[in-house]
């Protein structure tokens, strides 16, 4: 029986599922081998029968846990969909100010107590609610890489993602180092897996993928201060996707 | 010819449908090995390119073979046989690709690497502008004497054309009408090469011949820690290397879940996972270790291999390395500085192997003809080759396993030689073993092997042997157990201690039963704990607490130690307590074995490969190589 396979979204663009969308034609392949039942930006039709849930979104408020927590409840297997599932992405840019500042900034003088659509916390990647089996990083994902995992869970094979930096991706495409260009990259800190799609475009890597389980921070430091680079900008790229309170 | 007739030659040769043209062409500011539209595109006054051009012979990315898992066996070898000329090959590079040639085309040819070699033609191009961080100049390979086909020198109004081989030759003489070189012509081509070493600004301060002492002498030197401090393990130096030729293979299957193929890509020694074994050990954990292998490989462990220093100093490694500590010359500089004088062997024991003539890299059809559950982790599997030929292994060696879709892994053959079947005891631990153990009886799996250094059988014959095996180890050390019980008489007293985690934990327990039955043969078996109301009728405690006890004629008695990798210090030295000699100590070490033809460099403790000069060791072999235990 083909595993059924759901698509959930919380704070996000829902750029991530859009990729998904944009497999096109090989969309037909996947749903031979998969049965999606819930997919909102696709289709009408909703089960709360699925194997396979995938999450884009990170977390802002006791609802969105609530419903995440049900849907692994559901889930076999719940893997995290984009920058925003896996790491929070840059929905946690707004945890460096506290709720309270955000909501004003935001909202102004608008009603919004008492409002339980308004009542946010400093921002979760979903992982800080419920237990991940798999990740699927970036912003967007990969759609390669998307289907990868798919076919793995599929054929009964733990997904595992690149454990390399994204420099690694850059040589075997004969990118031009962006250093070289005059632009400052976290591709060395970086997990690959993107196949270095903004260095391929001259531009420096912003870590969207999240960093490596063991990044060489100090080094990468020490290149960016070696090619010019000022600490505090340095810190607004590290902080981007990869938000962190206090000082990498 | 003149520099009209040389653009004609080169337009002619890609007007040509039969075969590509990859010149050295413009990528931005800097320079890339790609197909040219149009002589006018060629760049000779380049410096250096991105990549070398090993990736038109070994490319980053490449199909080994394509399969449908939804019919029974369905593999098919992938070959690229286009016909291509690379022209522009500087000489430092030319001489990366003769080194290339020496790995995949030596013993174990490689099918894929030379379908892509024999169709390929080179064009060479002595240098007119000097790479910034390159030093060939130092080390002799700024200029070539063979390896190409053709070679040209860019004189300005003239190229002057050396010809290397009949291919090249050919080629000439059918697109292009080259007059004779006069001794004026020749003068000029002598001296723009006579003049090339004074313009490297890099220098190296010993010549190449003495590198090897030095990487010798300074194993501990603290060039290796400072430098790796820096490094940010991204693995480029490597990468963009002509000489690096180590790689990973990875299963792709497509979303439709039917067709997938199996790819090779370039692999580095640099990454974490390069050591990365099924259950989580990393072999070369520490970057330090990781930022010397790269120095050691190509200065002292591939020369002491292959007679040559496996870098042509392109400087690629020193331009792509942002924190700049990946340049040969300066490390090599500094140890010629400040040489630690401390002398470190890194033998490399002397294994003679036939070699594969085919199916190196396609694995060959093989039926589940017996399965049995050993223990939770464990089963053992009966297989016979769809080609009803004989395995033809030799005890200790090991085989690859494949389950297309999932990828490889490497098993040790667990029954002894001969029969129209053999056994893998495998353990649940990676992808392959975990899918494997879903496959029923009757169903294919894909072998390639045997592979590997097995035990000498005889060499022990007339020994008293003792086996020492824990957990796993049992399953290589079996197929030597069985041999030995097969040919009785040829052997003396045999003991075998067999310890493992708790009785649930016992591998082979119906054997080693039996085997005790057999005339003068010793059979201990030990658990490390044995939980309450657990059943259990041997001892309790560590495998070398077995060890005292024994009677023994040290002299004649061989030491065979199989197990997990913290048994070994353990056992050797109580062994070494009971006078057993360091030579009749033989261990099988277990490592990242993943093409099982030394090439993909995944297995290497130092200088050794695992796959090609084990598993199986004499202990003197490796008790002094520092990666060993």
């Amino acid at each position: 029986m083909k595993p059924k396979v759901a698509f959930f979204d919380f704070a996000s663009c829902e750029g991530c599922q859009l990729e998904v969308i944009n497999l096109e034609e090989k969309i037909i392949d996947l749903i031979d081998v998969v049965e999606i039942v819930s997919f909102r930006e696709a289709m009408k039709e909703h089960s709360d029968e699925y194997d396979i849930a995938f999450i884009e979104g990170s977390i802002q408020r006791p609802m969105d846990e609530e419903r995440l927590k049900k849907i692994r409840g559901n889930a076999k297997i719940l893997v995290a969909l984009g920058a925003c599932a896996c790491i929070g992405g840059v929905n946690k840019l707004r945890n460096e100010w506290s709720v309270d500042n955000v909501k004003e900034e935001v909202y102004g003088d608008a009603d919004i107590e008492g409002n339980k659509l308004f009542d946010a916390f400093p921002t979760k990647a979903i992982n800080e609610v419920v237990d991940v089996d798999f990740y699927i990083p970036g912003c967007p994902i990969n759609k390669v890489e998307f289907a990868k995992v798919v076919s793995h869970l599929a054929i009964g094979k733990t997904p595992q993602l690149p454990n390399y930096p994204v420099c690694v991706e850059c040589k075997k495409n004969e990118n031009i180092c962006v250093f070289e260009l005059g632009k400052f990259c976290l591709g060395p800190v970086t997990r690959a897996g993107c196949n270095a799609i903004c260095p391929q475009f001259q531009d420096g890597c912003e870590g969207c993928r999240g960093f490596l389980e063991d990044p060489k921070m100090e080094a990468q430091k020490d290149v960016l201060r070696k090619y010019g680079i000022r600490l505090d900008d340095m810190m607004k790229r590290f902080n981007m996707f990869n938000y962190k309170k206090g000082v990498y | 010819m003149s520099k009209r007739e040389w653009l004609d030659f080169v337009d002619r040769l890609i007007n040509e449908d039969e075969m590509e043209v990859i010149g050295v062409r413009a990528k931005g500011s800097k320079f890339q090995f790609a197909p040219i539209d149009s002589s006018e595109e060629l760049r000779l006054d380049y410096n250096v390119t991105i990549l070398p051009p090993k990736k038109q012979l070994l490319p980053p990315h490449e199909d080994l073979m394509t399969y449908d898992i939804s019919k029974p066996f369905n593999v098919l070898s992938s070959k690229d046989e286009g016909k291509k000329i690379l022209i522009g090959v500087h000489p430092y590079d030319v001489i990366a690709i003769q080194q290339m040639d020496e790995i995949y085309l030596g013993t174990h040819r490689d099918e894929h690497y030379d379908a892509r070699r024999k169709n390929t033609l080179i064009i060479a191009s002595d240098i007119l502008n000097v790479p910034e961080r390159s030093f060939s100049g130092s080390l002799g390979t700024h200029v070539v004497e063979d390896g190409f086909d053709l070679l040209i020198t860019d004189l300005g109004d003239m190229v002057a054309v050396t010809i290397g081989t009949k291919e090249g030759e050919e080629l000439l003489n059918t697109f292009a009408e080259p007059g004779e070189a006069t001794d004026e012509d020749e003068m000029k081509v002598k001296r723009l090469r006579d003049e090339l070493p004074a313009k490297y600004q890099r220098k190296l301060k010993v010549d190449k011949y003495q590198w090897e002492k030095l990487l010798e002498e300074n194993y501990d030197h603290p060039i290796w820690e400072e430098n790796s401090k820096k490094c940010l393990t991204c693995g480029s130096c490597t990468l963009v290397c002509p000489t690096c030729f180590c790689y990973d293979v990875e299963d792709v299957m497509n979303i439709n879940m039917k067709e997938g193929k199996r790819v090779r890509t370039w692999d580095g020694c640099l990454l974490r996972d390069f050591t990365l074994v099924a259950g989580g050990e990393v072999f070369r954990e520490d970057l330090k270790d990781r930022y010397r292998h790269r120095y050691y490989r190509k200065g002292l462990f591939l020369p002491m291999r292959n007679g040559f220093v496996a870098c042509v100093g392109c400087g690629r490694c020193a331009t792509q390395c942002l924190p700049d500590i990946a340049d040969p010359c300066d490390v090599i500089n500094t140890l010629a500085s400040y040489s630690m004088h401390e002398k470190v062997n890194f033998p490399i024991p002397d294994v003679k192997q036939a070699g594969i003539e085919e199916g190196l890299l396609v694995p060959e059809p093989a039926t589940i003809v017996k399965k049995e559950r050993m223990t939770e982790l464990e089963t053992l599997y009966e297989i016979k080759l769809d080609s009803g030929k004989e395995l033809g292994h030799k005890p200790g060696q090991f085989i690859e396993l494949s389950i297309f879709g999932i990828g490889e892994a490497p098993i040790s053959v667990s029954s002894s030689p001969g029969g129209m079947t053999f056994e893998l005891l495998v353990r649940r631990i990676g992808h392959v073993t975990n899918k494997l153990e879903s496959l029923e009886v009757g169903e294919k799996i894909g072998i390639r092997g045997p592979f590997g250094n097995g035990f000498d059988v005889k060499d022990l014959e007339g020994k008293d042997i003792l086996f020492v095996s824990g957990g796993c180890g049992l399953a290589p050390t079996r197929s030597l157990i069985n041999y030995v019980m097969e040919h009785r008489d040829d052997f003396g007293r045999v003991t075998i201690l067999y310890g493992c985690k708790d009785p649930k934990a016992i591998l082979f327990d119906r054997d080693l039963r039996s085997w005790g039955d057999v005339k003068d043969v010793t059979v201990k078996r030990t658990v490390d704990s044995c939980p309450d109301g657990e059943c259990w009728d041997g001892d309790v405690g560590l495998i070398t607490t077995l060890i005292p006890p024994l009677d023994m004629d040290p002299e004649n008695t061989i030491g065979i130690v199989v197990g997990p990798p913290i048994m070994y210090k353990f056992v050797i030295k109580e062994l070494k307590a009971k006078k057993i000699p360091d030579d009749n100590i033989i261990v099988s070490l277990e490592r990242r074995m993943k093409c099982g033809v030394g090439k993909c460099g995944h297995c290497q403790m130092n200088g050794i490969y695992v796959c090609l000069e084990g598993p199986v060791f004499k202990y003197n072999d490796v008790k002094d190589i520092p990666e060993a235990f």
